[in-house]
């Protein structure tokens, strides 16, 4: 410690400057496009678990079970290096060879593959907190709706759904968050996110406390502007007052 | 109108409905009353297939409602509920106009403006915009009323509409009950309130333990009740402590 020199610049110029802003560009796209996804694949498991029929809710239900206890890091390996090749030889060619798509690049192989395992991943997390909202919500109002002539899955879209994320909005914040941060995990599989590139610096310089602090201040900062947008979001969805009836 | 036909209801042992029989005519009004737990909430939610029914058959209109009633015959049947249920991330004036424009297919500026005249109706027009949670119980339950004729219906059910209400908030929501039975709507009441029974109802049925014990016109039930039950019943509802105070 006492022969280390302090030096900013070697994580906030030049190359490790580019590297850092690339990696943070990388890990805001892998939190949005997999926050999307998850967030679509978690209704569809939640309308799944909420079905009449037992083979939908049964296929729900094994789906969480299985992705919420099995480690992330295992499943991007898995992905990675069996699921790739499950796919036919002309998809995994087309996928490693680099392409343009209305002059923005494809993503490569190995984001795609992150974005589809935290995908994965984080819809069996959300969809149960989003379970747990509907649990929330009294069978009253599904009497109410089915009273008036709303059938089971206009009940859910136009009364208990709304009713049931208010409740769930605040853990599912911490789902998302928790997305982000299991982010660096896609570094496992060079995906070329915030922490592969902190890791680079620190090989390429040795500013290991420079490189990994100013890391550690982009993931906070990230997190606290993803916690916001999201109380925004919320606001903004949700607003009437208090939901709770006298 | 209403035809109960040998309905049988059990859940799990218990046998809720047994062997109803029953006529309600258009336009009549019929007060339901019995002891908690007599089956008279489960005989009404029968009718829109809130509950479905294990053997026998009903027909409204004429027409045989499916075990599992569909949302469409649905529609027809208003239905009010003792703890109100409107939905609560929704305004007054929504609660009442969801259902017309997402099931009706009414533009919102019709909606709304049906929606105002049934709020006017039930005398909360300066309360359209506020939220449940900013009514009183007694208004939410109008506004309840208001959001059960929304979408026109032939029927209205009442399932204990005042029970959850503080006593000087019935008044209103009786009121509002009282002109609808005026209005023609054929109504089917489970209440304790005797007053309303015995002035607005055109007959009292009187049920306990999933049978009906007794049916009459409201001055024949309350004047001369035949049955032991109904006399016990009726006996508790007017001096409760005495009776308790008796049988300790």
């Amino acid at each position: 410690m006492i022969h280390y020199h302090f030096d900013w610049s070697a994580v906030l110029s030049g190359a490790p400057l580019h590297w850092i802003v690339s990696g943070l560009w990388v890990t805001f796209n892998l939190t949005i496009w997999s926050g999307v996804l998850a967030t679509l694949l978690a209704l569809l498991l939640l309308g799944m678990r909420l079905s009449a029929y037992r083979g939908l809710r049964w296929i729900s239900a094994c789906y969480v079970t299985l992705f919420r206890n099995t480690p992330l890091a295992v499943q991007l390996l898995f992905w990675y290096f069996g699921g790739l090749q499950c796919l036919p030889g002309s998809w995994r060619d087309w996928l490693n060879t680099s392409h343009q798509l209305g002059g923005v690049h494809f993503p490569s192989t190995e984001v795609l593959v992150g974005v589809w395992a935290l995908t994965l991943f984080s819809a069996a997390f959300l969809s149960e907190e989003m379970r747990a909202g509907v649990r929330a919500v009294s069978n009253g109002q599904f009497d109410a709706a089915h009273s008036q002539g709303f059938s089971h899955w206009q009940s859910l879209r136009w009364i208990v759904l709304p009713q049931a994320l208010r409740y769930a909005w605040q853990p599912l914040i911490g789902q998302y968050l928790s997305l982000m941060k299991n982010s660096p995990l896609t570094m496992s599989i060079a995906v070329t996110e915030l922490l592969y590139q902190t890791n680079q610096i620190e090989s390429f310089n040795l500013h290991a406390i420079e490189a990994y602090a100013v890391a550690t201040l982009l993931y906070l900062l990230l997190g606290l502007l993803l916690s916001l947008a999201l109380q925004q979001l919320g606001k903004g969805m949700f607003v009437s007052g208090d939901l709770h009836v006298k | 109108m209403i035809e109960f036909k040998n309905v049988d209801k059990h859940f799990a042992d218990l046998h809720v409905l047994q062997n109803i029989n029953l006529k309600v005519a258009k336009g009549e009004v019929v007060v339901v009353c019995g002891p908690s737990g007599s089956g008279k909430s489960t005989l009404i939610r029968t009718i829109n297939g809130l509950e479905p029914i294990n053997g026998g058959e009903i027909l409204v209109d004429g027409q045989a409602i499916s075990k599992r009633a569909r949302p469409a015959e649905r529609q027809k049947i208003g239905f009010v509920f003792q703890q109100f249920n409107l939905y609560p991330h929704l305004s007054a004036l929504q609660n009442i106009t969801l259902a017309p424009r997402r099931l009706g297919g009414l533009s919102e500026d019709k909606a709304n403006a049906e929606g105002l005249d049934l709020l006017a109706q039930v005398g909360l027009v300066e309360k359209s915009r506020h939220y449940p949670a900013q009514l009183s119980g007694g208004q939410q339950q109008r506004v309840a009323i208001a959001r059960a004729l929304a979408m026109k219906p032939r029927i209205l059910l009442f399932d204990e509409p005042t029970s959850a209400l503080d006593p000087e908030m019935i008044g209103e929501v009786l009121s509002v009950m009282k002109s609808l039975a005026h209005g023609g709507i054929t109504m089917m009441v489970v209440t304790h309130e005797m007053g309303f029974a015995r002035e607005v109802s055109d007959r009292v049925l009187f049920i306990d333990q999933g049978r009906i014990l007794e049916t009459a016109t409201p001055q024949a039930f309350f004047k001369h009740p035949v049955h032991p039950r109904a006399r016990q019943f009726l006996q508790q509802l007017q001096s409760p402590l005495h009776l308790a105070e008796e049988s300790a």
